[in-house]
């Protein structure tokens, strides 16, 4: 078995896409905790607490949509106290907070997208897709480094010769499109000899085919299964499970159906952290044995 | 991949679904539905149009050179998008489109959408941010002639295409946010996003206005030369 990063892409991407859109779709203040907390558990056992600041922009937003419900929207029975003749209410206040946990947790999922997502992966989930897109991307993605270091090597020359000023806004914008016509040139000129070496290397004969170095093993199929299974449960356990905000906010009556149907969800979150815990847990104990 | 065969129900469908479907159903179903679901409607349909262009981009045959020239004006949008202040994207996909075709366009603002993303921060917004972006480019794309003619109409293009991207998106988060239309939150977002606005449009502008014109003499500079 595979650490949760290294399982096959596309499974990988399915689990994140369920996740995200059930958390991100929903109403259920019990779902959106639990989708919050497995996308923080999974974060800090995948990251450590390493750069701090990073989440300091999360925090933010956080703070910002838990504040500006109550602000904003008056509905809501219970007043907690009256600002400029504007009633804020603990209904409003709940919602702003539910909808903070729910923000904040699918930017968490999406950064751990990111993080694993690496280039390679992205190219071999669009490939499955369409081949065509996929050269699309690959051309990018190798084409973006490569400018910005063509064009600090323009910015260099152009303010050797005396043509890149920084006195002002104007002389500054100036210079910059200068240097980005310059790109535009170069770049197109660039692509036409890439393109030429492509057709003369047999572009376009015959179907576009793909090579990736990713299979389908035990464990991926697994991961594709169990989470197809655990959120199609949980969506069905709990699609009548209804949360009212206004003009009480009242919870739903739990019953049998309800907690399993929360569990199953819970069980889904935590996916990921289970088999990182797990490869880790293996690692320490093969290197202590040895 | 599922592919429509009828060329032209797939460019029916490609113009229709985007502008009147999604709005419609967002529309229709915020006073039908109850809580999220047209949302998600909304985001499957988007992703479903986009996935619609992508198997019409796979059928097609594309030389050599309009591929790689549409992921090199891609990889210039996502380094052009580190500029501070300054962003490049809605000019350049607008570029492209007049002088290569709207499918172009959409491939080069849809694209640069996604992969910038991944250094300035992927989310929920990414599907509409692509199809926002790829629109962008298909309308410039069938608007080419006049838009290529008249600098003045091509500048109001940008603007409106600048400020129309920002609203749709303040819409769409604030929908998202308070699961219905709540005009109190949309004018206080349009309102904090005012600055970025107008930031925005006037990137597009100056970038159009400096780039449209040399980017037709490089374009024909490059046929001249290379014999495209």
């Amino acid at each position: 078995m595979r650490s949760f990063e290294d399982l096959n892409p596309i499974a990988v991407s399915v689990y994140f896409l369920l996740i995200t859109v059930i958390s991100m779709f929903t109403m259920d203040v019990f779902l959106i905790l639990i989708s919050f907390f497995g996308a923080l558990t999974y974060f800090f056992s995948k990251n450590g607490l390493k750069n701090p600041k990073s989440h300091l922009f999360p925090l933010l937003l956080f703070a910002v949509t838990a504040l500006i419900n109550p602000f904003v929207s008056h509905n809501g029975a219970t007043v907690l106290f009256v600002l400029n003749n504007n009633p804020i209410t603990l209904e409003s206040a709940i919602y702003g907070l539910a909808m903070a946990f729910m923000l904040t947790g699918v930017l968490y999922w999406f950064r751990l997208f990111s993080e694993i997502m690496t280039s390679d992966k992205l190219i071999y989930v669009f490939g499955a897709l369409s081949p065509k897109i996929a050269l699309l991307l690959s051309l990018s993605l190798r084409y973006a480094p490569y400018f910005a270091q063509q064009v600090r090597k323009v910015k260099a020359a152009q303010t050797a010769l005396g043509l890149y000023k920084e006195d002002n806004i104007i002389d500054r914008v100036k210079g910059g499109m200068r240097i980005f016509s310059v790109m535009v040139t170069w770049v197109l000129e660039n692509g036409i000899i890439t393109a030429d070496s492509m057709t003369a290397r047999g572009y376009g004969i015959g179907r576009r085919s793909r090579f990736s170095i990713f299979s389908w093993k035990a464990w991926d199929v697994s991961l594709l299964a169990l989470s197809g299974l655990l959120s199609i449960a949980s969506v069905f356990l709990l699609r009548n499970n209804v949360f009212s905000f206004y003009p009480y906010f009242a919870l739903p009556i739990l019953n049998a159906k309800s907690i399993s149907g929360y569990i199953l969800y819970f069980l889904l979150s935590l996916l990921p952290t289970i088999i990182h815990a797990k490869e880790a847990a293996k690692w320490r104990f093969l290197q202590s044995k040895i | 991949m599922f592919v429509i065969k009828s060329c032209r129900a797939r460019g029916i469908l490609k113009i229709t679904i985007p502008f009147v479907v999604i709005p419609l159903i967002v529309l229709l179903s915020a006073t039908v539905f109850k809580e999220k679901s047209y949302l998600l409607l909304s985001a499957l349909i988007a992703v479903f149009s986009l996935l619609l262009f992508a198997s019409g981009f796979e059928k097609k045959k594309t030389g050599s050179r309009r591929l790689v020239i549409v992921s090199a004006m891609t990889a210039l949008c996502i380094v052009g998008r580190f500029i501070p202040f300054f962003k490049p994207i809605t000019a350049l996909t607008i570029i492209t489109a007049i002088y290569l075709g709207g499918e172009a366009g959409f491939l080069v603002g849809a694209l640069s959408a996604l992969l910038s993303n991944f250094y300035f921060g992927q989310g929920p917004w990414t599907a509409f941010q692509m199809l926002a972006w790829g629109m962008i480019g298909l309308v410039a794309g069938y608007l080419s002639a006049p838009l290529k003619k008249s600098r003045a109409l091509l500048l109001i293009y940008g603007v409106v295409s600048g400020v129309l991207f920002s609203f749709i998106m303040d819409l769409w988060s604030v929908m998202w946010y308070a699961g219905e239309l709540n005009l109190t939150l949309y004018k206080a977002g349009l309102l904090t996003a005012l600055p970025h606005t107008a930031l925005y449009t006037v990137s597009n502008l100056v970038f159009l206005w400096f780039l449209a014109r040399p980017f037709g003499e490089k374009l024909e500079r490059i046929k001249v030369k290379y014999g495209v």
